[in-house]
């Protein structure tokens, strides 16, 4: 498990919780705050807005459902004025029909209700993942390849291909290290920071089945390279 | 085609009287003409040559001169026959290759009429008939494409403005309507001469009528049995049209009313999900914060509960999801004994004996890991609920054809066969063997576990059955899901 905040020690790093529910909200500011946040706190939307214009939290907390101006519309607003990090709380799950489009505007959402130690995980990886270089739009690789990570898609020979959450972990942080190696190890921590006990075959399977999905020819593939004994690699053409 | 309008005239002409000869009209005229110029002429001469034979009275030089005028008059006669038969041909040659080029399509072919006569009215009849046929051939295409350019998707009152237009264009007339509903809400008009002619054509469908279509001509305007045909046609291409639209703005509108109840059904259940799931969320997170503090048994059933509580309502909204098409597992890897470990902790059933066997050699499932958390849960939480106490097993095997197996064992009293058949059913639970050995500290469910577990495991490629009874009792519960080798890529 990859423990600990992101960003340099001592300097602690501020979260925008925004929830309608008083006891949800006092009881998650007091969990972060135990674990070395700095954490502000808003009723609603509009209070988020307020606060929000005084100085930018490095990750905001959203309720998916408050009263007037509900979390997405919240989400899209806090985009419109700068690219900072949101995870959406929800009692909807990747089943709905709404999760694809929180998935678009959120970095992430968790479904109600949740562990702290799930959310902590999530929250560690969004922290992570923001020094990371991956262009929000089509990342073009090759003439048969582009992801779209943003929306969990990768464009293969003109044909879109859906993603699953893990893979496009995967991807991403691949792309962000993009024609580097990254071990084994830190991709399955970035792909399974919230499962407990995943083994490196997670990740040998999943990438077998990405290049399933990727590649032209996954018996010889030239995006997705394997680097013996090491991890894999991610390049373009 | 051709051939077939030929064979059915032949009757017709054999009616009719024969119009034709082996001979040719310009010889037989030729022939005529030079008769009644020659003959008299040359009647004259041999009478004159008989007399001069029995010995008449002329002398020579006056009979050679006679002979002479005879021979150049029969010359001259035959000479103006043969320039009479080409005057009087010309004209019928004109008209038979203007009829020729009618019949092969060109119906702009006029021919240019002088004087009264009789070829004169031939040719005026002739120009008229091209004419007529000019026209009606314009307006049948005209119709053709009007029709052609019909959609369903149009709406019905953008039809009928559509093709009173067309129909006014199709046959130049002045104006033209389409009334919709019974044709005799409009009683015909007179027709006085001089005035617009007024037309009519009911828009009628097998068994139905639709409505009417009429409008005016100009006073001028010819308007043959053939005429009526066409605007009939073309009424009754159009009742059919109007007839789709209106079906289709039905089917149109009750999809987009079934849309909106289906939205409105999920925003209501995301708000009746949302609404139970925060309160408890805090109710969880506080009672395992007090654990934490000092660990205490009643906390533990506190969260527990809140956690069974959850789950019913998540089984709840996969009802709903089931029953609208709209489930969509994401196939992930995972390895299945530690969803199943997790399940069992998850359920908290300290009391009963729990073995796990896992004989799957790291190979992975692919699955949804949260709907596979539903199912084990389900078939775990039912276990421990029928199996009496006695220890609940469960074994990860894996399957020829790429396939994990997760057998779920209890030790309780099994399935009734009459069960069998209706455990997957919705609302239905255990028979009364299982309920018996239920107890009251578990309580009933909701009856869904196993109807939404199954609907689930099939989603994702793999399918939930319940094994045939064994002779060691108990119930045992299959889960079967695509399977992936552990190996390095």
């Amino acid at each position: 498990m990859i423990g600990g905040t992101a960003g340099a020690p001592g300097e602690e790093l501020r979260v925008l919780i925004v929830d309608d529910d008083p006891q949800l909200l006092i009881l998650l500011a007091e969990q972060l705050r135990s674990d070395g946040f700095e954490v502000i706190t808003a009723r609603d939307g509009e209070e988020a807005l307020r606060r929000l214009a005084r100085g930018w939290p490095d990750l905001l907390i959203i309720d998916m459902m408050m009263p007037r101006m509900d979390g997405l519309t919240l989400a899209r607003e806090v985009k419109a004025q700068a690219d900072l990090p949101i995870i959406v709380l929800t009692a909807i799950d990747a089943a709905d029909s709404k999760a694809d489009l929180l998935e678009e505007v959120a970095e992430d959402y968790i479904t109600k209700p949740y562990h702290y130690p799930e959310l902590r995980a999530r929250i560690n990886r969004i922290l992570r993942r923001v020094g990371d270089r991956v262009p929000r739009q089509g990342l073009v690789l090759g003439p048969t390849l582009t992801l779209e990570l943003h929306r969990r898609a990768a464009i293969v020979r003109g044909t879109e291909v859906a993603l699953t959450p893990t893979e496009s972990r995967l991807l991403y942080a691949l792309a962000a290290n993009l024609g580097q190696t990254v071990t084994t190890e830190s991709l399955l921590a970035r792909g399974w920071a919230e499962t407990e006990d995943a083994d490196p075959s997670y990740v040998w399977v999943t990438m077998r089945r990405l290049r399933q999905k990727l590649e032209v020819n996954p018996s010889h593939p030239s995006y997705l390279q394997t680097v013996r004994g090491i991890g894999y690699r991610l390049q373009s053409t | 085609m051709t051939e077939l309008d030929e064979t059915a005239a032949l009757p017709d002409s054999e009616a009719s009287p024969r119009i034709g000869s082996r001979f040719s009209f310009r010889t037989r005229l030729m022939f005529g003409l030079v008769a009644a110029a020659v003959l008299p002429v040359a009647g004259f001469g041999v009478a004159l040559a008989a007399t001069q034979v029995a010995g008449g009275g002329l002398p020579e030089n006056i009979v050679r001169l006679l002979l002479f005028a005879i021979a150049v008059a029969a010359m001259l006669g035959v000479m103006l026959a043969y320039v009479l038969t080409a005057d009087l041909l010309r004209p019928l040659r004109t008209l038979a290759s203007a009829v020729q080029r009618v019949a092969a399509g060109d119906l702009s072919t006029r021919l240019d009429v002088a004087g009264e006569d009789e070829l004169a009215s031939l040719a005026e009849s002739h120009n008229r008939l091209a004419a007529d046929l000019e026209r009606r051939n314009r307006e049948l295409g005209r119709i053709l494409i009007a029709i052609g350019e019909t959609s369903p998707r149009d709406g019905v009152a953008r039809l009928v403005a559509k093709a009173a237009a067309d129909a006014r264009t199709a046959f130049e007339m002045i104006d033209a309507q389409i009334h919709l509903g019974d044709p005799a809400d409009i009683p015909p008009e007179d027709d006085v001469p001089g005035d617009p002619r007024p037309v009519r054509a009911i828009l009628e469908l097998p068994g139905e009528r639709l409505g009417l279509l009429s409008g005016h001509l100009p006073a001028t305007r010819t308007w043959e049995p053939a005429d009526g045909d066409l605007l009939e046609l073309f009424a009754s291409e159009i009742a059919v049209a109007i007839r789709n639209a209106q079906l289709f703005e039905q089917v149109e509108a009750q999809t987009e009313r079934l849309l909106e109840l289906d939205a409105a059904k999920d925003d209501f259940l995301r708000g009746v999900s949302h609404n139970l799931q925060t309160p408890l969320t805090s109710i969880r997170a506080y009672a395992e914060q007090l654990t934490g503090d000092r660990p205490d048994r009643r906390l533990t059933i506190i969260v527990e509960q809140a956690e069974r509580l959850s789950r019913l309502v998540r089984q709840l909204l996969a009802v709903s999801r089931i029953e609208s098409g709209a489930l969509r597992p994401r196939a992930e890897v995972l390895a299945p004994a530690n969803h199943v470990r997790r399940a069992w902790e998850a359920l908290g059933a300290d009391g009963t004996e729990f073995e796990l066997i896992d004989h799957a050699h790291g190979w992975l499932a692919v699955a949804d890991p949260d709907q596979l958390d539903q199912v084990l849960w389900a078939l775990l939480d039912n276990a421990v609920r029928y199996g009496g106490g006695d220890p609940v097993t469960a074994t990860i095997e894996r399957e020829t054809g790429d396939r994990i197996r997760v057998q779920i064992a209890d030790r309780g009293p099994g399935i009734d066969d009459n069960d069998r058949v209706r455990l997957f059913q919705r609302y239905a639970r255990g028979g009364p063997a299982e309920a018996a050995a239920a107890g009251s500290a578990t309580g009933g469910g909701t009856g869904l576990g196993l109807y939404v577990s199954r609907e689930l495991c099939r989603a994702m490629r793999g399918d939930l059955v319940l094994e045939p009874a064994s002779a060691r009792g108990g119930a045992t519960f299959s889960v079967v899901l695509p399977g992936e080798a552990p190996e390095d890529a």
